[in-house]
């Protein structure tokens, strides 16, 4: 197990640094970004000098070789925008996201496994037709447009929930502050429920499809059929048997989707006023602001990177056929 | 009840209050909707519009420029200016101190002016790179206690009120900070002082000093315009900006709240590149001919876009200046189509077997202005009616159109608007107040209007001054490089237990509010 998991760390070392040179590549094909950050009454000797000053007349490899190095030492630039070291900006924004996300995931999964089961066992009744018919919509509406709807509803017109915003419970942890973490934690859940199921319902939906086409594979399986004439309780053949085979695609799943929402959930985060990593790299890739960019690329792929390793390591606990 | 049920019962009832309590905003406090993140508290970085409105509340300035355009004193009593025009000399108010205590000086007005216009600072907010820029700033000399000279490298009719933009701090406390605390820490002399910012999110004030009515002011980062609707109606927020034109009608019925329409300083149009190599590009020849430019002037109907798409009745601009401050005798040119194709006609531009007289491409980019692409799909069509084959390019507003425009690299035909202001027709003409101005995106050169401005500054009145900028407003009018659209309207929702007034420059200043 200890040399896949250094033979993945190896290989990761190579997927951020082709993540970072893409995404170099990819904001310099917008051309001199220096223009949004003079005035349109700047003369041309002004325009130069604010060039060299945020070292955008150097050559493109000279820029990226010198970044490069610069964050081997630990040195990720300063925000062009907020003249702040870049790395301190994306983790400052990154709780919000892995919170949203975090809470998002727990409301589609707790939900997608039972409503997967329930359908599969129920398979061809008005149950399994009404999880089926919301898993259909869920997938089919625009998670923006749901989040919408829920703001006016459940927000404006019923004032069950606040409308936007967050209060922070895992920033004031990771700083130590754990008074305030837990003195807020009621209140942040309350201003998470609306974007996480906003978020989360495309995943509940999705899972519970696959949660359910997994279960009938399975439930059709000769070793399901021997622990019934065995005489096994059937809640005991659907837990013990069935759900612990079908749900290793669900595993598979979840790890990649909680890498994909972290980087994904830029339109919820707009729409609810969130202020996460999504809404902050959306603006940076705006403003040109190349240095937090960057770092957000590089802080998404290590989080990315690492879920994947873990989904693998889990894998391989949960099926004893696979070797790592 | 079992142990499980109390826990959620108690975690619910938990949460509801929390809720409730986050629902009421106190008589003490006045909460503000913005649009746009806020990226930074250095005074010398802030370009912003959103940024700036709030980093008004924290610093003075030597002089404020009003909503209708007067000029009041703030940190300073009294100006004069040098014969040559070439030195101001402020003489400020004695007794005011910082937050932090520390008493402000000429010295420490010297110094904010100084530090701002410092290379190896790099700054590339409004006071570097545009105020210093226009005014061609050389630098600032304390006197004496309370005298502060201001020089500049040339006479400059607009210096005073841009000068007026220029945020003064105290010279001890930002000497003694890195640029990145800076950017964190305001230290000013204004009303209200930063209690804290969490990013992305909000922004809270306490007043100090006077002028302020309410203790506190928050500004929460909202950039869903349908949710800051929400939040206004929900009595959440006593203000918002930007609301979209489509949501006025809701808002005004919503019973708790009301929309403020007024017609901005933006100055909205189209813009003809009249370069060299625009010239030889397809439609480039057509409007070198400003009998041409004319005849499109008839094609748009301008009225309409601004009742239909900005949801706000308009009257449509005469030139460059601001209404109050424009060539009075000048009439908008009306819709009149027909006008349009016989004009087309006459300059020899007659419609093809096509039924097209040219093609030219139009650029434009989309999500900086109110309703933009709509917009530009509209004077699209309109062109199209009257002949024009009208190749369409709406773009990516920051990271492809920006580039472009800085470059005046965009056209033949561009969209664009530019920010304006009341106190002076000059502020608004100095767009193009040279031929290789960074602003003269159109490349125009007439030297009926580019000659004047000698004139402008030897004139010995107010009054002389005003014949010149009528004439040189009647030659914009006639034969200039915009075809004349509108000034941009802004909407501000505001709550119906404030007494608040919108002003016509963007600015949102708070000190006068008060609940009704």
């Amino acid at each position: 197990m200890w040399t896949f998991v250094v033979r993945r760390l190896l290989q990761s070392v190579i997927v951020i640094l082709g993540v970072t040179l893409i995404s170099f590549i990819s904001l310099q094909m917008g051309g001199d970004p220096t223009f949004l950050f003079v005035s349109e009454r700047a003369s041309a000797e002004e325009i130069e000098m604010i060039r060299r000053a945020l070292g955008f007349d150097r050559p493109l490899h000279i820029q990226y070789l010198t970044y490069l190095w610069n964050i081997v030492q630990g040195d990720f630039g300063n925000s062009l925008s907020y003249r702040q070291p870049a790395m301190n900006i994306v983790l400052g924004a990154l709780p919000a996201t892995i919170e949203l996300t975090l809470f998002s995931m727990f409301f589609a999964i707790s939900l997608a496994i039972p409503f997967g089961v329930f359908a599969a066992i129920y398979r061809g009744t008005a149950l399994d037709g009404s999880i089926m018919t919301m898993a259909m919509f869920g997938q089919s509406i625009p998670s923006f447009w749901m989040g919408i709807m829920m703001i006016l509803f459940f927000g404006l017109y019923l004032q069950w929930f606040p409308i936007s915003g967050q209060v922070p419970f895992l920033m004031p942890l990771f700083q130590g502050d754990f008074a305030t973490a837990f003195r807020n934690l009621p209140s942040s859940i309350y201003h998470l429920i609306m974007p996480a199921v906003a978020v989360g319902f495309y995943s509940l939906s999705r899972n519970a499809r696959l949660v359910r086409s997994s279960m009938l594979e399975v439930l059709g399986q000769d070793f399901v059929r021997t622990a019934r004439s065995k005489g096994i309780s059937e809640r005991a053949v659907v837990v013990n048997h069935a759900l612990r085979n079908a749900w290793l695609p669900v595993v598979t799943m979840i790890g990649l989707e909680f890498g994909f929402l972290l980087g994904g959930v830029v339109v919820i985060e707009t729409v609810f006023s969130w202020p996460g990593i999504g809404r902050l790299v959306f603006n940076a890739i705006n403003q040109r602001d190349i240095p937090v960019v960057q770092a957000s690329v590089i802080v998404l792929s290590v989080i990315f990177i690492a879920l994947n390793l873990i989904v693998d390591l889990i894998y391989a606990r949960i099926d004893p056929r696979v070797k790592l | 009840m079992s142990k499980t049920r109390s826990l959620l019962v108690a975690s619910a009832a938990s949460m509801v209050l929390a809720g409730s309590a986050m629902a009421q905003v106190s008589d003490d406090t006045i909460v503000v909707g913005l649009s746009a993140d806020i990226t930074t508290f250095e005074p010398a970085a802030i370009s912003s519009r959103d940024n700036a409105n709030i980093v008004r509340h924290i610093f003075d300035t030597l002089f404020s420029i009003e909503g209708d355009g007067s000029v009041v004193p703030d940190l300073a009593t009294d100006l004069a200016i040098s014969d040559d025009g070439l030195a101001y000399v402020y003489t400020l108010e004695a007794g005011r101190t910082c937050h932090d205590g520390e008493a402000l000086t000429a010295e420490d007005v010297a110094y904010s002016f100084n530090r701002a216009k410092d290379p190896a600072n790099a700054f590339t907010g409004n006071t570097p790179g545009f105020v210093f820029s226009s005014v061609g700033f050389v630098d600032a000399v304390a006197l004496d206690d309370l005298t502060v000279q201001i020089n500049i490298a040339a006479p400059n009719p607009i210096a005073f009120g841009l000068l007026a933009e220029v945020y003064v701090h105290c010279m001890d406390s930002y000497a003694a900070m890195t640029l990145e605390q800076a950017a964190t820490t305001p230290i000013g002399s204004g009303s209200y002082r930063l209690v804290s910012w969490t990013p992305g999110s909000e922004v809270v004030l306490e007043k100090v000093a006077d002028p302020g009515t309410f203790q506190n002011i928050v500004y929460r980062i909202i950039p869903e315009a349908s949710t800051r609707s929400a939040e206004l109606m929900a009595g959440n927020v006593d203000i918002i900006t930007n609301v979209a034109p489509d949501q006025v009608d809701a808002i005004n019925a919503s019973g708790v709240a009301a929309v403020q329409s007024v017609q901005g300083t933006r100055r909205m149009y189209v813009g003809f590149n009249l370069s060299e190599p625009f010239a030889a590009m397809p439609g480039g020849d057509a409007i070198q001919d400003p009998d041409v430019r004319r005849a499109l002037q008839y094609a748009i109907d301008v009225p309409t876009i601004c009742a239909q798409l900005l949801n706000f009745p308009c009257e449509r601009a005469t030139g460059i200046v601001n209404p109050p401050n424009a060539n009075q005798a000048l009439t908008p040119y009306p819709y009149d189509p027909a006008m349009a194709e016989q004009l087309l006609d006459a300059a020899g531009w007659p419609r093809l077997d096509d039924g097209n007289r040219f093609t030219i491409r139009f650029q434009a980019g989309k999500g900086r202005y109110l309703n933009d692409e709509n917009v530009v799909l509209a004077i699209a069509q309109y062109l199209s009616d009257v002949g024009l084959n009208i190749e369409l390019d709406v773009m990516e507003w920051g990271s492809v159109y920006v580039p472009l425009i800085r470059q005046r690299n965009v056209g033949p035909l561009f969209f664009l608007g530019s920010g304006g202001a009341l106190w002076s027709p000059l502020y608004d003409m100095t767009d193009l107040a040279k031929v290789d101005s960074g602003t003269n995106y159109t490349h125009w050169s007439d030297p009926r209007w580019f000659d004047r401005w000698a004139d402008i500054a030897a004139a010995n009145t107010p009054e002389e001054q005003r014949v010149i900028i009528d004439e040189m407003l009647q030659v914009f009018y006639d034969d200039g490089p915009w075809l004349h659209l509108y000034f941009q309207p802004d909407f501000y929702g505001v709550s119906g237990r404030l007494n608040w007034t919108a002003r016509p420059d963007e600015k949102v200043y708070l000190f006068n509010a008060t609940l009704n």
